[in-house]
């Protein structure tokens, strides 16, 4: 099988394996250039498994994936890898020991060997994008969740990558601070990047996927549209996690 | 080099003044003209190399403030010996106990520290007498004089601790044992002055030493304490110079001493330091007192800055080295396991089980018998502290790098890549700032901790502050003055290291919420 033309992400057949544990099982994906992904599912699915597995924080065992065409295996340059795909925690993992400005500069300083003051000026453009500029000579530790969040997006964006993956990164947030997340995705798909996104949140899923993928024990169940995924599971597996979810 | 020896010297000196030399010395049987004896094989590039612990007056002590400046009747014997060979003298000095594993090491050629002949020393060391002397037992002032050692029977005795006096008490008291009598209590202390202390402070009855001593002393002590027994050990008679067994070497020294008594170089010397026991007499004591004006002498001595600074010195480059070495060990310890990491494993268990002196004793007195690298002269004593700290330091230091690294939460380490840093760049700029902040205080209690353990060193002779200080209550007998000075520059160190500490730890305010605020703002 070949990687479908015009995706920016295509996953054939990938595999993941914790000794005797089938994390992930055959899946097989393609995101178009500037689509929003969600992954659904119940706990232990294999959501973030997979999401780690396209910026190779875990390497896969079989199966192929390809980004921007280009095919990643053991022998990639991580480092280019990483700058072409941005990752956002659940926790956030901002470095506690630098500033707001410092988090966002230090990967273009370090990987772009950008000079001091040119990687600045670009961390307080991503931080004025997320609305947090205000906040950039603070430390973490002195950041509501919310705060903390758009932070570790800005930093994310700092590297300038074309697709972004979430990993449940509305779980330690308030209501408000979600939706103010949903607004900063919305507006990444709409300079061009391509978001995948972990959650467990339904509403939010709803409000920002073009497509949403359920998983459940390793494999994809299916991958339909929010509209028909919430109205009409296809599957047995989603409607009734989808029950558990409203109940 | 004694006068006579300058003037064969002078190429200028006519035949009549050889001539007139020549016939001076022909009695005194010196070596004649410009040939010196023939070498013994203890001395070695032209220069004897003695031994000493300067802490036995008149024999071997430091006589004044520079601690460097060994004096006494040893001294001036190991001179007139140098002179004698036309070579240079090293004189290093040490604990009492170091002194005959330095000999039996080749550190030195020759010990010279006020020690007894003995039948057993003489089964592994050559000794040559050139003192004569009694071992006397001592009381405080007023104590009636005894009639036999019997007397003695359970009582405390003081001894200096690695002498032969203890062993000699010992078989004193299997024949009170065998009397039927109770035996004397025999305590050892390290240094000659603290077992006098002893007698004074009236925690031990009686000690043992040497007449020869306690006639310097007499000064010193101002009459508190005299001799109330003159054993008659056969034994006990004669003050030796050890040099390792070699027969023609000891022919050698003996005719060198013979050569020194027949010329009267011997007895100017027994004259110099007046050895004219009279110790029975008492004087009338004074009272104790604190002497303002020595203590504060010491506190501003150029010995004490120097003790200070050698401390200091320890202390700072041993910690750095360890924290160099722990390190990467701290890594290889907290990854996968491997060969190397049990090796690491076994090091740290050795390092922290085995005492800090041991350590030091091992490198400094063993470690040369099976690599004789370390007998060069390049492998001073400073060296050896610096060694053998910088390795038991480091074992502790590796718990410590290794708690502050597992503390450090993994996610950082997995966002640092996610971001494309390289493993180098996630350990330098993500894992260790976060981890020194947590691993700064136990660091700076473990160096503070290793400020004092320096002390240890004095054993191998490093004249680190505490050396210093018992040099000088050796020489003086002021304890509280010389000890209060000491306490004062400790405190001094300590004290500018905890409030470096906390000028650190203000730097890691993005830890605390609070203060990082107000940094902030």
């Amino acid at each position: 099988m070949h990687p479908e033309p015009g995706a920016v992400l295509s996953i054939r057949n990938l595999s993941k394996l914790y000794k005797d544990f089938t994390a992930l099982d055959r899946i097989s994906l393609d995101v178009r250039r500037g689509e929003k992904v969600v992954v659904l599912g119940p706990s232990g699915s294999g959501k973030s498994t997979l999401i780690r597995c396209l910026n190779r924080i875990e390497p896969h065992d079989s199966g192929s994936l390809h980004i921007n065409g280009q095919t990643i295996t053991a022998r990639t340059d991580l480092i280019r890898l990483r700058a072409l795909v941005g990752l956002v925690f659940q926790n956030y993992n901002l470095f506690p020991h630098l500033n707001v400005l410092d988090n966002c500069a230090l990967a273009p300083r370090l990987v772009r060997k950008m000079p001091r003051a040119q990687a600045e000026a670009l961390a307080m453009r991503f931080l004025q994008q997320v609305n947090i500029a205000g906040q950039a000579r603070k430390y973490p530790i002195q950041l509501s969740g919310g705060q903390q969040q758009r932070v570790a997006i800005a930093r994310a964006l700092c590297m300038q990558p074309e697709i972004m993956l979430f990993d449940e990164p509305t779980a330690a947030l308030d209501p408000e601070a979600v939706s103010g997340v949903a607004t900063i995705m919305n507006d990444l798909a709409a300079q061009g990047i391509t978001i995948l996104c972990v959650t467990h949140e339904m509403r939010f899923a709803r409000h920002i996927a073009d497509r949403i993928v359920f998983m459940d024990q390793g494999r994809i169940m299916e991958i339909t549209p929010p509209g028909q995924f919430f109205t009409n599971p296809q599957t047995r597996r989603a409607q009734d996690f989808l029950n558990q979810m409203i109940a | 080099m004694t006068p006579v020896m300058a003037w064969f010297r002078r190429p200028h000196a006519t035949c009549v003044m050889v001539g007139i030399l020549a016939a001076m010395l022909a009695g005194a049987g010196t070596a004649r003209a410009d040939t010196p004896p023939p070498l013994p094989g203890f001395i070695h590039d032209g220069a004897l190399t003695v031994c000493t612990n300067p802490t036995l007056p008149p024999m071997t002590f430091v006589n004044g403030t520079d601690v460097k400046a060994v004096d006494g009747i040893d001294m001036d014997i190991a001179r007139t010996l140098a002179a004698y060979w036309h070579v240079k003298l090293t004189v290093t000095t040490m604990d009492f106990t170091g002194l005959f594993p330095s000999l039996a090491a080749g550190r030195c050629g020759l010990v010279a520290s006020g020690i007894i002949r003995l039948p057993q020393r003489e089964r592994n060391f050559d000794a040559v007498a050139y003192q004569d002397t009694a071992l006397v037992i001592v009381a405080r002032a007023g104590t009636h004089p005894l009639g036999g050692m019997a007397e003695l029977s359970g009582r405390k005795v003081a001894v200096q601790a690695g002498t032969s006096y203890s062993a000699r008490m010992a078989r004193e008291n299997e024949a009170l044992a065998a009397a039927g009598h109770a035996p004397m209590i025999i305590t050892a202390y390290p240094t000659e002055e603290q077992v006098v202390q002893q007698v004074l402070l009236g925690r031990a009855f009686a000690l043992a030493s040497q007449d020869v001593e306690l006639a310097y002393r007499r000064e010193q002590l101002h009459g508190r304490v005299r001799v109330i027994f003159t054993p008659p050990y056969p034994e006990y008679r004669h003050f030796a110079l050890y040099i390792r067994k070699d027969a023609h070497d000891r022919a050698l020294l003996e005719q060198a001493v013979a050569t020194l008594r027949d010329n009267g170089q011997m007895a100017a010397i027994a004259q110099k330091w007046a050895i004219t026991p009279d110790t029975t007499q008492a004087l009338g004591a004074t009272a104790p007192a604190f002497h303002w004006g020595t203590f504060f002498g010491a506190l501003t001595s150029a010995a004490f800055m120097r003790g200070a600074f050698i401390t200091l010195a320890v202390a700072v480059l041993s910690h750095l080295t360890a924290i160099a070495i722990s390190l990467p060990m701290a890594l290889v310890l907290n990854g996968r396991d491997c060969v190397l990491k049990t090796g690491l494993t076994a090091y740290v268990a050795l390092f922290r089980g085995a005492p800090t002196l041991l350590q030091l004793l091992f490198i400094w007195n063993a470690l040369p018998q099976f690599l004789p690298f370390f007998r060069e002269a390049w492998f001073t004593p400073f060296l050896a502290t610096w060694l053998s700290l910088s390795i038991n330091e480091s074992a502790y230091q590796v718990e410590i790098n290794r708690a502050a690294l597992l503390a450090v939460d993994p996610a950082q380490a997995v966002a640092g890549h996610a971001l494309g840093l390289s493993r180098g760049q996630v350990y330098r700029h993500v894992i260790f700032p976060q981890a020194l902040r947590i691993a700064l205080p136990p660091t700076i209690n473990a160096f503070i901790s290793l400020l004092k353990t320096t002390s240890l060193a004095s054993v191998i002779s490093v004249q680190e502050l505490l050396a210093v200080t018992q040099i000088q209550v050796a020489r003086t007998f002021e304890f509280t003055e010389y000890y209060a000075a000491a306490l004062v520059y400790y405190l001094a160190m300590v004290f500018f290291f905890l409030l470096v500490q906390k000028r650190v730890e203000r730097r890691f305010s993005w830890a605390d919420q609070y203060r990082a605020g107000t940094h902030a703002s």
